[in-house]
């Protein structure tokens, strides 16, 4: 993969993919948050020394310029929830919550993610009771093998976040991007609507 | 639960309670249970735990996060890892040049897969592999590999192939059926015939976690963790494969605690796992290796394709009285004296008396051998001889429903079928005209199925369940078998809670560890039924140990004590469950239970029965096809954990929506490479394709072991696709005959030529 000498800041990994045949093809992906135009800075290929902030702590890690934040996440900090299924944007087993949206991980550049809050799956199980989405993920059993699961909570949780009450029609639209294989949609509307109703708490 | 010891004959009810208002279906049986094995939990036994809505429990664990599969396992020092793919589909390799690619900076070891002169036999056949610090300088050192390669032509379509048989225009096969004059008198005679061919395309299998392995040696000692559906399995393969290329092994341990999906394709390390335990060896240093998702699509097994035709007729009264099919399958290079993986199955249970004739050739291409996927065989040929079904009854004007009833000699189906029509409300839905014109069209349709594993004992290798009761009053119930996403470790947890009558939550199950008892692979829908008597036996004996040292605390006889709603003694005195566990000591009871063979009596059936009923919406406009309602009646034996069993009916029939309207496996014929090797070109049923989805699980107490469950991989896994096909079907009044129903094919049916 050929890195811009200059790439200007805010451009998703999409832009380098060689063969433009995935581009144009909406995911959850990206928004404006992420996608703004901020200072340009200067990186060339090799490694940079980044401060990313990960569910509320700030933590230094190094990273080549090609790294995604997926495998930012995944290989040098060690938070396996996010999946690498696809590495194309079109599984959303790699979602994380990039200043609240959701996005897919394995689209996003671990540089583009400096001074952007990042949230994965896992702080929502830490402490004594778990988020009360996860806790109706599995009351309603809205996993099988589990796999495509962590993704699905979190954009359930952004879902949830953005619009309250979602109808079904609105969790079928925002769970869009999510596959899962096992066939668990169905439990998670229901798992989604529990949370909505203050189930779980 | 009773105190009774097992004797050697055994008075149980087996059978099922009637459907909605449906006569129960009870009959007593005597039974020999094996000696020491626990007692049989029949139709009258009362449980708590087991049938319950319990929730999973991993599912925090997998909700979290925190469960770590194959693809999470990390080490210090860990390697990543990948695999070189031949371009050619046909040919030899003829030069291998690694040694620019493991000089290259950050890369440990290069090896390869395949030595110049041998074959290559698909476009992705493995070569090399490489192990280096990170992906990116492992991608960097395969570009760097030099492979030669002398192409030879290819085929990787079986229609082109010299042993397919000719199509005419509508995609039916020309060639004469091979000559029989019983069957030739047989549809002679019929009153009604019908006739037609059918054909599926190539379903990858899609697991979400892709193959792949992490390896690490101590010593000679190899420790391999992998995502697979049968860890046993796993164990033999790599132990055997090393040792024939000359590595000295020692032990070798394989986990699998959590697994993203199998469907059937993951039963062998593979050529990946073996890769994986090679460069770790040569790199001495754990290496994890993953397929990609293109690999996984393409170098990663999948449903062969079918082509059948079938013939048929029915007399006067309706019935059967000929049935004839012949079925190809369309398989990958491996296809040997026949056998590719590619047989297709048909219903046996309409054809009554009937003259039948079946015949099956598999052909062989050049691509990816199949592997054994969800009911292999069976969705493909249900498609094609139920959808065939509703053509020759249309062709005799009657109901598909009373042509099922007429013809299946399954009884338990038959109620089935009577109680589904009513909860999907059949009758109107089938009677409710379109309108003439309109743009969206609907119909309904249904089929059956079933599946016949009642659970292997494993007569080699007798499968075992380990048991322990600590003094702190929790209990560790272990498999060394795996959970794929099928709920083992709920399934354990629950039916050792009730043999123990305690609490759920002082249970703890753990798969996945070859460390701990063999069980089968998962296949065939049969861990759950192999493996569930063994868990109740091990508690079984857990517990008469417990009962030993209670018993000498009462000053009673053993035989007097119950476990009972977490209390251990006798109806006069007991002692809660904990300071009974408080006598174990610090060594806790620790016991093996095994699983026995089935019982020697005919069980109360000896096959899984189910049928599914299906609505769609057609958009004679665009062609698309939605699924927009579905209900499923499955027998499930024994059902354990009653949400996750119903978890997994759903999912089949989701996946079956998907087999029926989106999923094949499109080849470049120049090439032989996969086009559409990803999720973006190969698509899976998403969100926004969920139907309003419902079924109803049925305990059958088959009666042929202490604790008769049924897998549920497969059975629901049967109908779903011939069920949205005939609604298909209705809905247009020409059937489509080829699956995936994707719009071209509907606006070719409606358009009057044959899709
Ligand atoms: S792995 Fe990121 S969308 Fe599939
Ligand atoms: S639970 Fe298995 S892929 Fe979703």
């Amino acid at each position: 993969m050929t890195v811009p000498t200059d790439p200007p800041r805010g451009v998703s990994r999409r832009s380098f993919l060689k063969g433009s045949a995935i581009a144009g093809i909406a995911t959850t992906g990206l928004t404006a948050a992420a996608a703004a135009p901020r200072e340009a800075q200067s990186f060339g290929p090799g490694e940079h020394e980044i401060s990313l902030s990960v569910n509320g702590t700030a933590r230094k890690l190094t990273v080549e310029t090609r790294t995604t934040l997926l495998d930012a996440l995944r290989n040098r900090l060690d938070l396996t929830g996010a999946k690498q299924i696809c590495d194309r944007g079109s599984c959303g087993g790699c979602t994380v919550l990039l200043d609240g949206q959701p996005v897919n991980s394995c689209l996003l550049l671990a540089l583009d993610a400096v001074g952007h809050a990042v949230t994965t799956v896992e702080s929502l199980g830490t402490g004594d009771t778990p988020h009360p989405l996860v806790q109706s993920f599995v009351a309603c059993d809205a996993l099988q093998c589990g796999y495509c699961t962590p993704g699905m909570v979190m954009s359930s949780l952004a879902c949830l976040q953005q619009r309250g009450q979602p109808t079904r029609e609105q969790m079928r639209r925002d769970l869009s991007g999510n596959l899962c294989r096992c066939g668990t949609y169905g439990r998670i509307f229901a798992a989604i609507e529990r949370t909505a109703q203050g189930g779980g708490k | 639960m009773s105190a009774h010891e097992p004797r050697d004959e055994v008075q149980i009810t087996v059978g099922y309670r009637g459907l909605g208002g449906q006569p129960d279906r009870l009959e007593p049986r005597t039974v020999k249970t094996a000696d020491g094995d626990a007692p049989p939990w029949d139709a009258n036994t009362e449980l708590t735990a087991v049938g319950s809505d319990h929730s999973r429990v991993d599912g925090l664990a997998k909700a979290t996060g925190r469960a770590k599969y194959t693809s999470d396992v990390t080490f210090p020092g860990l390697l990543q890892a990948s695999i070189l793919r031949s371009p050619v589909a046909r040919g030899k390799l003829t030069g291998l040049e690694l040694d620019a690619a493991a000089k290259l900076p950050g890369i440990a070891a290069v090896i390869p897969l395949k030595q110049v002169g041998h074959r290559v036999r698909f476009v992705g056949d493995a070569i090399a592999a490489v192990a280096g610090t990170d992906l990116h300088r492992v991608r960097d050192a395969l570009e760097a590999i030099r492979a030669e390669y002398e192409s030879e032509p290819h085929t990787v379509d079986y229609l082109q192939a010299a042993e397919a048989p000719l199509l005419g225009e509508h995609g039916e096969i020309t060639d004469a059926w091979p000559e029989s004059a019983a069957m030739a008198q047989a549809i002679a005679a019929a009153a009604i015939t019908h006739e037609a061919t059918y054909r599926t395309e190539v379903q990858t299998h899609s697991s979400l976690e892709t193959h792949g392995a992490t390896a690490r040696w101590t010593g000679n000692d190899l420790e391999v963790f992998c995502s697979t559906q049968a860890t046993f399995g796993v164990r033999g393969e790599l132990a055997q494969a090393l040792q024939a290329r000359g590595l000295d092994v020692g032990s070798v341990t394989v986990h699998a605690e959590f697994v993203g999906g199998g469907f059937g394709s993951k039963f062998g390390a593979g050529v990946e796992g073996l890769a994986c335990c090679l460069l770790a060896h040569a790199a001495k240093a754990p290496v994890k290796l993953m397929l990609d998702r293109f690999e996984e699509h393409t170098a990663a097994g999948n449903r062969p394709a079918a082509l059948m035709q079938l013939r048929a007729g029915i007399d006067g009264d309706g019935r059967l009285c000929a049935f004839d099919v012949r079925s190809f399958g369309g398989c990958g290079f491996n296809v040997e004296k026949g056998d590719g993986g590619g047989g297709v199955a048909v219903p046996d249970y309409y054809t009554g008396k009937a003259k039948t004739r079946r015949q099956h050739l598999d052909i062989a291409t050049d691509t990816d051998p199949a592997r054994a996927m969800r009911a292999p065989g069976h969705p493909q040929g249900w498609f094609g001889a139920e959808l065939f079904l509703d053509e020759l009854a249309a062709k005799a004007g009657v109901d598909p429903l009373e042509f099922r009833l007429r013809n299946d000699g399954q009884a338990m189906r038959q109620d089935q079928w009577r109680f589904g029509a009513e909860r999907f409300g059949w009758q109107q839905a089938r009677a409710r005209p379109n309108e003439p014109g309109a743009r969206y069209r609907r119909g309904v349709g249904l089929a059956s199925a079933r599946w016949s594993q009642l659970g292997s004992p494993g007569r080699q290798q007798r499968h075992g369940i380990q048991c322990r009761i600590h003094q702190d009053g929790t209990v560790e119930v272990r498999s060394g078998a795996q959970d794929i996403g099928t709920g083992l470790k709920t399934v354990m947890t629950l039916i050792a809670a009730d043999e123990l009558g305690i609490e759920p939550a002082l249970v703890k199950a753990t798969t996945g560890h070859t460390s701990d008892p063999s069980g089968p692979g998962s296949g065939g829908s049969t861990t759950t039924p192999s493996l569930a008597p063994a868990v109740r036996h091990a508690a079984f004996l857990a517990r008469q140990q417990l009962a030993g040292l209670v018993a000498t605390r009462l000053g009673v006889e053993p035989g007097e004590i119950v476990h009972d709603g977490g209390k251990v003694g006798t109806a006069k005195q007991s002692m809660p469950w904990r300071d009974a566990c408080k006598l174990i000591g610090p060594n806790p009871i620790d016991v093996r239970g095994e699983r026995f063979p089935n019982y020697k009596q005919k069980p109360f059936s000896s096959t899984v029965c189910g049928c599914q009923f299906a609505e769609v919406e057609v958009d004679t406009w665009t062609g698309l096809v939605r699924v927009t309602r579905m209900f499923g009646v499955q027998d499930c034996g024994l059902v354990i954990a009653r949400k996750l069993a119903e978890s997994q009916v759903l999912g089949a029939m989701l996946q079956g929506i998907s087999y029926a309207l989106h999923e094949q496996r499109i080849l470049d014929r120049q090439s032989g490479r996969m086009l559409n090797g990803d999720f973006l070109r190969y698509k899976i049923l998403g969100a926004e394709d969920v139907p309003e989805l419902d079924c109803h699980l049925m305990t059958v107490h088959n009666g042929h072991s202490s604790t008769p469950a049924a897998g549920l991989g497969e059975p629901p896994a049967v109908a779903a696709p011939a069920a949205v096909a005939n609604a298909v079907f209705h809905a247009l009044g020409v059937p489509v005959r080829h699956l995936p129903i994707t719009p071209d094919k509907v606006l070719a049916a409606l358009a009057g030529r044959k899709g």
